[in-house]
């Protein structure tokens, strides 16, 4: 998707969007602003962020809730430069190929944003205002333990002492804060406005096709707090022979980590909490969910089924390499977008998994379980790998991982069974049916 | 004629539907197919359901002239287009069916009704969610979408209960208009074609017929019910505002496909790139030959002299004299695409390249004649010809990837509001038209694009129509499937060959009347469906 020149030298495609965030502190804009860019860049498209309270932080490392008061001229001045910076920074990005840049700050006034959209529509670039508004108390203060505990503003405060400190902040904004088009005069500006999580939305003046895939995907999201875990099939009988592909049975060892499962789960959870648990359609992953507690709601999904090989199914790497040679080259040159002779690549797995992002994002508490490659997939998702790491990040057997969004990154958590398996990673080049992943991988 | 009759029948007799004549889309169609996947559906499951959502009654919300019957139809072509089963229920056909002619009781729409008006209301709603019903339980529907204009607060809100006691989840639609300009734009293009209207000034009628129901539906609540999942499109897609109980994967889905939906009508062009030099190799990406060149010269004069002459017949015919829309160019990233919009942008007219519009990939049949690949992959062919729709050849991609592939287009196209034409090998023509028109998949690998028509397709409120232009003056030689085209082999049934629109199969190259003069071929689509959307629904 990036802006290629062909033989005319023409662009193909010329959107550009800046999404500006719109909100009071602790209404989930960093969240948001995270999320979106994730989910740009795994699609492809070139997306970045940019912080204006990173920039704010270069001159004002841990200031108190009254730098923010609208009287405090030097605060007011310090905010303005680095809101400045930010966007001079964003307009010199955007020059070098950005398609989606977002601008994450509270822009919680009418002046602000009038401002905002004269330095970046003069340069041909779309302006999507995107406001989080909530009022739910408790939502609230579950974002301002969340996000503040772990705010670069308040590292080594007392947690209790800087939930307080940000209270008077939101206080101060509250002053001047209106939201987008509540006068009236702002009807002409290209906005989302989500109210209290998604229960209501108001959209105006969507202007193509991409704009309507960020409004869709930031619809879908949602800012309660809630994890992800993942884990692998248990080990197959395919897998002791070092075959890739198929629809075999656990092996004994498989049939262990299965019946472990559900202790590793409840251990992780922290509580009898129920999951719903995604598998494939495959025999492998429904086995490995069979032991899981009655009272999680189970489904199966065939967009969950390991990346199809075609042709190579249930083959070793040692027989793809001696019957196709030139597709094993390939393969290793560009794994990300190789495809297997009548089956998929990794970005034709991406393609069918977008769905399944969609609803993951929607959901609170989802347990998956499928297979190599799709796991590599999710993970690079949340875990913002890029195409080249990520068709080769070991994703060990009977280990389940718990992925936990936050506001600043994706926390991971593993949690080893202590079942023996066969390692199905392979290296590059390599054609082993068992080999130990490189030190510093992944999972 | 046929569509009226059938109309009356399918709302008599819920297991008989209508089948469309062939040269209007089949959007409300039965397909008998029901184990094919559709074009870009991803997965099948053994309920038929997809996206792990229930059924759905998607309820329109809306006085008439305010776009919903096309609403409808647009997100029931999208949502079979994906997979979902849907059908749509119009309750005017129930009307129609069940009172003479469709004329109600002058009170039928009043809040205090004559006891025999709201009986005949009541047996007329009774019989079209008997349908629903039937079609969500009995026939493996997934979503039933029903046109009527639900005006109340209460009788939605006791309608969604109803749904609910049938494990069937509701979501309201509601297009809300209060832009007099529009109002009066929907009301002349569909809603002014009645007798009483004739010879009457277009915005007079207009202003007639607007008039006339606000006199005939008194009531009308705009919504506002916080416990209903419901959602409200202002101004023809303007701005949207939602009110989210309970939405899930589908639902979300659905709105994506409104924010991009429009209810303004225009004008969707299909052709041809023209010959290229290196016409056989996928990989070369060659510029168009002379003849591809002279090609691109005849098809823009065709095309700007047919626009020109619609315009004069509309006008003839006491349309508003108004300028035409303004046309917008989509090519792939192809040379030849990009070459053959050449003539139109110099005449200044604004042309986009599309990377996804690129040709289907024939992997190893490239360069090879169907001969060959017949003789080279025996075993491929004739996977090929039990599914030419989900086969994909070695190394190559399948209608079907090319259609998950479009289906960013397929939103775009929807978005667009200049009329559009599109310059793109006959494999992209092939999916974005059977979007459009609604063709089985078995269908999509044989529709035929020869290279001396221009394709139209004209949206209506009920169902789109094509129409196709002829291009004079060409080579005879370049105008069926040049060797540009990948021959990957297509599997041709003799007694099978039904074109999807009659028509339109490629005429063998001795037939052609190359004088054949640019003539639009007559078709009566829109008359024939014009009272369905001309009464108050």
């Amino acid at each position: 998707m990036a802006p290629k020149i062909n033989g005319v030298g023409i662009m193909p495609e010329d959107t550009r969007i800046c999404v500006v965030m719109v909100g009071l502190p602790a209404r989930g804009k960093s969240y948001i602003a995270q999320r979106a860019q994730r989910y740009l860049k795994w699609l492809s498209i070139p997306a970045a962020t940019f912080n204006v309270g990173n920039y704010r932080r270069e001159n004002a490392p841990h200031p108190s809730a009254d730098f923010f008061d609208t009287n405090n001229a030097e605060g007011e001045r310090k905010r303005r430069a680095a809101a400045e910076a930010a966007v001079s920074d964003m307009l010199k990005w955007f020059k070098s190929g950005g398609v989606v840049g977002i601008l994450d700050a509270t822009n919680s006034t009418k002046e602000r944003r009038r401002w905002v959209l004269e330095r970046v529509a003069s340069k041909g670039i779309e302006v999507l205002f995107v406001e989080s508004r909530c009022d739910d108390e408790n939502l609230i203060m579950a974002n301002i333990r969340d996000v503040k505990t772990t705010s670069p503003d308040y590292v080594g405060q007392d947690p209790e002492k800087a939930a307080l400190d940000f209270r008077e902040r939101i206080r101060n904004y509250e002053k001047v804060y209106k939201s987008i088009n509540d006068d009236g005069d702002e009807d002409h500006l290209t906005y989302l406005k989500i109210m209290n999580v998604g229960k209501k939305v108001f959209i105006n003046r969507i202007q193509d096709y991409l704009q309507s895939r960020v409004v869709y995907f930031l619809m879908n999201l949602h800012i309660r707090p809630r994890s992800v875990w993942l884990s692998r099939h248990g080990e197959s009988m395919l897998n002791l022979e070092g075959r890739i592909g198929g629809d075999a049975p656990l092996s004994h060892r498989g049939e262990e980590y299965a019946l472990k499962l559900p202790e590793l789960v409840r251990e992780s959870v922290g509580s009898d909490r129920p999951l719903t648990v995604w598998t494939s359609t495959l025999k492998r992953t429904i086995a490995t969910a069979r032991h899981l507690p009655k009272h999680y709601n189970q489904l199966q999904w065939k967009a969950l089924d390991e990346l199809d090989a075609g042709v190579c199914d249930g083959m070793t790497y040692q027989e793809i390499a001696d019957q196709y040679p030139e597709d094993f080259q390939a393969r290793d040159e560009d794994k990300y977008n190789y495809r297997y002779r009548g089956g998929e690549s990794y970005r034709d797995v991406v393609i069918r998994l977008e769905p399944i992002i969609m609803e993951l994002e929607r959901s609170e508490d989802i347990l998956i379980i499928s297979h190599q490659a799709v796991i590599r997939c999710i993970y690079a998702y949340f875990m913002q790998k890029t195409q080249e790491e990520s068709p080769w990040v070991p994703v060990p057997l009977h280990t389940l991982i718990k992925l936990t969004p936050r506001a600043y990154g994706t926390e991971m958590q593993t949690y080893r069974a202590n079942i023996k398996a066969v390692s199905t990673w392979r290296g590059k080049g390599s054609t082993a049916k068992h080999e130990d992943p490189a030190p510093e991988g992944g999972i | 004629m046929d569509t009226l009759l059938t109309a009356e029948i399918a709302a008599n007799a819920p297991r008989y539907r209508r089948r469309s004549s062939t040269f209007i889309d089949g959007i409300h169609d039965v397909t008998e197919d029901q184990g094919n996947m559709a074009p870009a559906q991803l997965y099948s499951t053994m309920s038929g359901r997809l996206f792990h959502s229930g059924r759905i009654a998607i309820v329109m919300v809306g006085l008439p002239a305010r776009g919903k019957t096309h609403i409808c139809v647009s997100m029931a072509r999208y949502l079979s287009w994906l997979g979902v089963k849907t059908r749509i229920f119009h309750l005017g056909d129930y009307r129609r069916a069940t009172v003479e002619g469709g004329h109600v009781p002058e009170d039928y729409f009043y809040p205090n009704a004559s006891p025999a008006s709201v009986m005949l209301r009541q047996k007329i709603l009774k019989k079209c969610r008997e349908d629903i019903y039937a079609w969500l339980n009995h026939e493996n529907g997934q979503v039933a979408i029903y046109d009527a204009v639900n005006p109340t607060a209460s009788g939605r809100i006791a309608l969604a209960k109803e749904f609910a006691k049938h494990d069937v989840q509701t979501l309201f639609i509601e297009s809300y208009v209060d832009d007099q300009e529009i109002l009066k734009e929907n009301a002349r293009n569909v809603k002014i074609h009645s007798p009483d209207f004739h010879g009457m000034d277009p915005d007079e009628a207009a202003k007639h017929y607007l008039k006339r129901i606000e006199k005939k539906i008194p009531v009308f609540e705009t919504m506002e019910e916080e416990e209903l999942n419901y959602v409200k499109m202002i101004n023809a897609g303007r701005a949207f505002y939602y009110n989210n109980v309970s939405f899930n994967y589908l639902t979300h889905r659905i709105v994506f496909y409104l924010t991009n939906l429009h209810i303004k009508s225009r004008t969707t062009f299909f052709v041809r790139a023209g010959v290229a030099e290196d016409e056989e190799s996928y990989k070369a990406d060659a510029p168009l030959s002379l003849e591809g060149k002279a090609y691109a010269k005849k098809m823009t004069e065709a095309l700007l002299k047919h626009r020109e002459l619609e315009r004069r017949l509309s006008i003839e015919q006491g349309g508003p004299d108004v300028p035409l829309r303004s046309l917008t160019v989509w090519t792939s990233t192809r040379l030849r695409t990009i070459q053959t919009a050449e003539p139109l942008k110099e005449l200044g007219y604004k042309v986009r390249q599309r990377s996804q519009m690129s040709q289907i990939n024939p992997g190893v049949c490239e360069k090879l004649s169907e001969r060959a690949i017949r003789a080279m992959y025996p075993e491929e062919v004739e996977k090929h010809e039990l599914d030419p729709y989900h086969h994909r050849y070695p190394r190559a991609e399948s209608y079907h990837d090319l259609a998950v592939r479009l289906e960013p287009i397929i939103l775009e196209l929807e978005r667009e509001q200049n009329d559009l034409l599109i310059i793109a090998h006959e494999s992209v023509l092939r999916v974005l038209y059977s979007y459009l028109m609604h063709c089985s998949t078995m269908d999509i690998p044989k529709l035929k694009f020869p290279r001396d028509e221009i394709i139209e397709i004209i949206p209506a409120a009920y169902q789109n129509e094509a129409k196709r232009i002829h291009i004079p003056g060409l080579d005879p030689k370049t105008i069926p499937g040049s060797p540009e085209d990948i021959r990957i082999p297509v599997p041709s049934e003799p007694g099978a060959n039904l074109p999807p629109i009659p028509g339109m199969s490629s005429p063998e190259p001795i037939e052609v009347v190359v004088t054949r003069p640019p003539e639009k071929i007559v078709n009566k689509a829109k008359e024939m469906v014009s009272d369905k959307v001309a009464d108050e629904d």
